[in-house]
């Protein structure tokens, strides 16, 4: 309990020290929509000219593209100093988180906080909101909770594949190219339906590289899909627990690698 | 005698970047291997849109692959590296030493970009075999495509180039320019038809797009490359590049003059 207010107080420090720079503040968070608007400018001039992407229509894509926008938006408000790891090994600034109390890994997460992020909150819930109209949602009580638990359990499956990745530098020091490059995959093939991709592919992408879980599965299953997909709907409808799991994985990994730190002198 | 001078250092700065591009040539590694990330899922994506269909407004699918393949590995090699170093050496103060050298500023970071280059090259020739496995390549219906292509891509580098130091000017009034950039990068690869052709796009866009010159950097090439010029014709395509390029000489002209006119170097 204590913990958690601790941590309340460091985001809350973090968002303080970043609106310190207005102007700077704005143009990050503008940038940050501008930058996955471009992508789903792309689905759109699709769609407007073929009607369709693998049998969706207009609706469930914006429907999809915005829940993984906004699953991207909460990994990248929380997690997003996992792309700052390597220098925080290199530099020696991890010999600090660890004769602190609080466990490194939070100390890491809480460093700063990227105001971008709020770029793609904002973009992705009004693409969710404009869609949730038009896209053939059954909005039950138990559907808004089940959207939002999604929202939160994709973002927590990119925060998994960042630190497992990111926790392999404790051996190789150097993985952030590797783990941007995967990032820009989760931002590339996230925002489509799973089913358009070849059999080989569409199992990596769940079972490797479990991006379909991030939008996909629970989109499908708020659309009544889930007779497409390749796997059994009660899986596609766990997608939040999975995420849950996922994590909490993550963290074990990442302690356990840990171990393997050897601090860089000072 | 100035030119012998001037041709020494040309060849020098070309040299050290195509070094650079060699030293870092892990990330230039990971550049492609996005590139061929990109062109599997656009060709994937643009199948689906087919949808079994051979032809959408007298567009072969095959022929569509070709254009998303070569424009998605022409992009990637344009990149506007140059950009990000003219921030850098503003902000650091560095750009002091810069101007003070004999060769002007706007021709180093051309022969800069000349050297990127040539030293990506190694990495294009690995990457396009690739490309072509994950996309589709096929040979120009004919020579005049060929020629015009290569011809067409020079000067999109050229423009490509010139756009970028733009951008890279810009930092001697703002010293920031991060989200500028962004913009630049996303807008512009929009713009440049890498993603979606302009024969796909909706009227009102098209007619937008074509008011810019970033078409000049993927869209007019590649156009004349699959045998349907931007324009209609080969010449009136290459016409419409020119045309660009020089227009963007002199607009650097004008802001070089200006940024020299406002730099004001705090000690060092």
């Amino acid at each position: 309990m204590q913990r958690l207010s601790l941590l309340g107080t460091l985001a809350g420090a973090s968002i303080r020290s970043e609106l310190q720079y207005r102007a700077n503040a704005f143009s990050s968070i503008l940038g940050g929509i501008l930058f996955q608007i471009t992508g789903f400018i792309v689905v759109w001039i699709i769609v407007a000219r073929f009607g369709q992407i693998g049998g969706w229509g207009l609706a469930e894509l914006t429907f999809l593209y915005g829940m993984r926008l906004t699953s991207h938006g909460i990994f990248y408000a929380c997690f997003s100093q996992m792309f700052e790891f390597d220098r925080v090994l290199i530099t020696g600034e991890f010999d600090r988180y660890l004769v602190r109390p609080m466990p490194p890994l939070m100390q890491l997460f809480t460093r700063k906080l990227r105001i971008n992020a709020f770029g793609d909150l904002i973009g992705g819930t009004a693409l969710v909101f404009a869609a949730s109209m038009a896209a053939p949602v059954d909005w039950s009580p138990l559907a808004v909770i089940y959207l939002i638990l999604a929202i939160i359990g994709g973002g927590l499956v990119e925060g998994a594949v960042q630190t497992s990745l990111g926790s392999l530098s404790f051996r190789f020091l150097n993985t952030l190219p590797v783990r941007s490059t995967v990032n820009e995959v989760f931002n590339l093939y996230g925002n489509y339906p799973n089913t358009i991709f070849p059999g080989a592919l569409r199992a990596t992408l769940t079972f490797v590289l479990p991006i379909a879980f991030v939008a996909f599965f629970p989109a499908s299953v708020l659309l009544n899909r889930t007779d497409e997909l390749s796997i059994p709907a009660w899986l596609a409808m766990a997608s939040p627990l999975i995420g849950v799991l996922l994590f909490v994985g993550a963290v074990r990994l990442f302690r356990l690698q840990s171990a393997q730190y050897q601090s860089s002198g000072n | 005698m100035t030119f012998a001078i001037h041709y020494a250092s040309w060849i020098e700065f070309i040299r050290a970047r195509i070094r650079v591009q060699y030293m870092y040539r892990f990330a230039v590694i990971m550049h492609f291997v996005l590139a061929a990330v990109t062109i599997y899922l656009l060709t994937l994506v643009w199948k689906s849109a087919y949808a079994g269909r051979t032809e959408v407004d007298g567009i072969p699918l095959q022929l569509m692959l070709v254009y998303l393949t070569i424009g998605n590995l022409q992009v990637r090699y344009l990149r506007p590296e140059i950009g990000y170093d003219i921030v850098e050496r503003v902000r650091e103060g560095k750009i002091g030493f810069d101007i003070s050298r004999p060769l002007s500023y706007p021709s180093q970071l051309v022969a800069t970009a000349a050297g990127d280059l040539i030293g990506m090259l190694p990495m294009v020739a690995l990457a396009i075999p690739v490309a072509g496995f994950l996309g589709e390549l096929a040979p120009p219906p004919n020579w005049q495509a060929g020629v015009g292509y290569i011809a067409s891509f020079l000067i999109a580098w050229l423009i490509a180039v010139e756009l970028a130091m733009i951008i890279g000017l810009v930092a001697f009034w703002t010293l920031e320019m991060t989200g500028f950039m962004m913009v630049y990068n996303l807008v512009g690869s929009f713009a440049t038809g890498a993603l979606v052709p302009l024969w796909f796009m909706p009227d009102l866009m098209r007619q937008f797009v074509q008011l810019l010159p970033f078409q000049s950097i993927v869209y007019v090439p590649v156009s004349i490359y699959i045998g349907l010029p931007a324009t209609g014709s080969i010449g009136t395509a290459l016409l419409l590049q020119v045309f660009w390029a020089v227009v963007l000489v002199f607009a650097i002209k004008l802001i070089w003059r200006r940024a020299l006119d406002r730099t004001v170097i705090q000690g060092g």
